[in-house]
């Protein structure tokens, strides 16, 4: 167990930029989750890691020891793959016991370590099997044996859910986070799935084009999104969004969605007046079949049960509006609805996307 | 079949089940028929052919021969001290060759498994040997060994290999690493292709996953990358022993058998005997020696390997 610390890590490939100064400190026992979507440079900072990929600049720590120049196996770390990287032609016990095996531990003691991890993991009457021989589910326990028999200092984790079926990915999910409550042991969890991130992590690493944006507890990066990204990328369905200009009529703050209905505030927004902004506000805090002077009418597109609730499409204005509601009065809704959009779940982003 | 249906087509109306009856039995046959007549008469008839001539006196310059002897050849051949030798030179020249061309090409594989600068060009380059003909590269060899027009005389006296530039063809204790040593310049992109095929096939976050668990590079080839190849490895040695040790091209075409008949391997002793010495029968009978070997090497080689899958 070990505390990461990561200061100012750039990644190039050539010419070409991959992580433009990462710092972040992981402290010991943690949960970390790193999510984005493709291509943010969420896997390279894993790998990185690692030490499956050189640093270009800057400096990782584990334990306080500086790595950036350590084989991957001097760093003390295990990690599980998307594709489990299970070694075919070795029984699962085998493929649980290489790194044991190749560090000369006793036999009756990587047996016995053995032994534990499979009880834990519910493994025990595969343990002769050949990987080809397991269900993707099984395999994916396997990977997360062979590296908690190693009792490293920190787990790192690549897309391991996402060849998963849903079901299963959330069964997986829930194993996951016991397994991380039973063993303490920091934990890097790469994915693009906020839902994994939400559920997982103690601490979210949102990230997009090579740079962090933000770091927070899951409820944090949710409830007060740093910037549009984190906002649009976070929840789902996603939040909706208003472009338009932050003004002032007849001492009152209003916002001008572009060619919509202007919006009447309740509290001033920390905005210049006149300047360009984007309101935000996620589809289940807009309410519906609201009265009242704020209500505007919305045209209903489409309407999407999810049994658990349902999604409606709307059309405001210009702009296009998703509204979730959980009240299935709405489920045969057609026409016109009245609409509110409460001050105190509104969200405002500045003209370079930070919120204010 | 078409003057079957005009005789039925003839007669009483109720046989017409009859027809369609035949015409369902025969379909099948019918349809793989033209690759039955392909295979029967282009590799059957002249197997057969080939193993009745083991049995029968056929030489060409006795225009009276060609009656049924039963197994005299096998009787002469098993007294055949040249025979014996050949047999010897051809294990020695498809051991030696056929290791020589495993060893270098699974190390070319693993060198132009790596990424690197223009190695599409050097891929390209490593190959080419495969399509030279197998006649102009013995013919090619005999000259790079000829003292008076190649230079590798010269070039081993002046490294003090030799103790005077000589033809190392001419010299019965050297003269079988000339075929050799063509044959193993000539084999090695076979074994390249199929092991840096296999090579690519190996999942790369294996390798990661090794080396995550501790593995050093030796350790990393022989627990993932070995057991990989195997398979391949298996199949490729067993397919280029058959064909080496029927290869008598370079042999013929470098040395023919000389000096002193020490480079004289079943194959080419076959080829001798039939069209040197026009003896087709007794030729025949090597021949079918030197299947019934082959054979029983092919069924060792897969019985290994089932053993070997087995096993773990």
């Amino acid at each position: 167990m070990a505390s990461i610390d990561i200061s100012n890590i750039r990644k190039s490939y050539g010419i070409h930029p991959v992580l433009h100064g990462i710092d972040l400190e992981i402290r010991d026992g943690e949960f970390v989750v790193l999510v984005g979507p493709s291509g943010c440079g969420k896997s390279t900072l894993l790998r990185m890691i690692a030490g499956l990929e050189a640093v270009t600049d800057g400096e990782i720590r584990i334990a306080g020891k500086r790595v950036n120049d350590l084989a991957p196996k001097d760093r003390d770390i295990a990690m599980v793959f998307q594709s489990y990287a299970l070694y075919p032609h070795m029984s699962v016990a085998k493929n649980m016991s290489y790194s044991l095996r190749l560090r000369k531990m006793a036999k009756e003691k990587i047996a016995s370590v053995v032994a534990g991890a499979a009880t834990k993991l519910g493994l025990e009457p595969l343990m002769e099997r050949r990987p080809k021989a397991l269900s993707g589910g099984q395999r994916q326990r396997v990977a997360m044996g062979r590296a908690i028999v190693r009792e490293p200092k920190a787990f790192l984790f690549d897309e391991p859910l996402s060849n998963l079926d849903a079901r299963l990915r959330e069964q997986m999910r829930a194993e996951i986070k016991k397994l991380h409550k039973d063993l303490g042991a920091t934990s890097i969890y790469v994915t693009h799935d906020q839902i994994e991130a939400m559920t997982l992590a103690d601490r979210i690493v949102a990230m997009h084009g090579g740079i962090i944006q933000q770091v927070g507890s899951p409820l944090d990066l949710y409830d007060n999104p740093a910037n549009l990204f984190v906002a649009g990328f976070i929840g789902s369905p996603g939040m909706n969004f208003f472009e338009g200009r932050y003004i002032k009529l007849n001492g009152k703050s209003v916002f001008a969605p572009t060619g919509g209905v202007e919006l009447l505030l309740e509290a001033p927004a920390n905005l210049e007046e006149g300047s360009r902004a984007t309101l935000g506000i996620r589809p289940e805090h807009v309410v519906l079949g609201a009265d009242g002077p704020e209500a505007q009418m919305a045209a209903i597109d489409l309407v999407e049960p999810t049994g658990f609730g349902i999604i409606l499409h709307l059309t405001l204005g210009p702009v296009s509006l998703k509204a979730f509601t959980l009240d299935r009065r709405f489920l045969n809704a057609t026409g016109e609805i009245a609409v509110r959009l409460p001050g105190s779940h509104l969200h405002f982003f500045d003209e370079s996307g930070r919120k204010v | 079949m078409a003057s079957l249906a005009a005789r039925n087509g003839g007669s009483q109306r109720d046989q017409r089940p009859l027809k369609k009856r035949l015409a369902d039995a025969s379909a099948p046959y019918l349809y793989s028929a033209p690759a039955l007549i392909l295979i029967v008469t282009v590799m059957l008839v002249p197997l057969v052919l080939g193993i009745s001539y083991a049995f029968r006196d056929i030489q060409l310059l006795k225009p009276f021969s060609g009656g049924f002897i039963g197994l005299d050849h096998f009787r002469t051949l098993s007294q055949d001290q040249n025979f014996y030798r050949a047999l010897r030179n051809t294990l020695w020249w498809t051991g030696w060759s056929v290791l020589l061309q495993f060893v270098f090409g699974l190390i070319l594989a693993l060198l132009l498994d790596k990424p690197f600068f223009g190695r599409a060009i050097v891929q390209a380059l490593v190959f080419l040997p495969w399509a030279v003909p197998s006649f102009l590269a013995g013919l090619n060899w005999a000259w790079l060994f000829n003292p008076v027009v190649g230079p590798l005389p010269h070039w081993l006296f002046a490294l003090g290999i030799m103790s005077e530039p000589n033809n190392i063809l001419s010299d019965p204790q050297l003269a079988m690493w000339g075929p050799i040593i063509a044959n193993v310049w000539w084999g090695i992109p076979f074994f390249a292709i199929t092991l840096l095929a296999a090579l690519q096939a190996i999942p790369r976050d294996l390798y990661e996953a090794a080396s995550i668990d501790g593995a050093g590079p030796v350790k990393r080839f022989l627990s993932i990358t070995l057991p990989f190849l195997a398979p391949t490895i298996a199949i490729t040695v067993l397919l280029r022993t058959v064909w080496i040790s029927n290869f008598a091209d370079l042999i013929i075409v470098m040395t023919n058998g000389g000096p002193a008949d020490r480079t004289q391997i079943v194959a080419s002793y076959i080829f001798t005997q039939a069209f040197k010495r026009l003896d087709f029968g007794y030729a025949s009978a090597i021949a079918l020696v030197l299947l019934a070997l082959l054979i029983i090497y092919s069924m060792l080689i897969v019985v290994l390997r089932q053993w070997l899958l087995s096993k773990d």
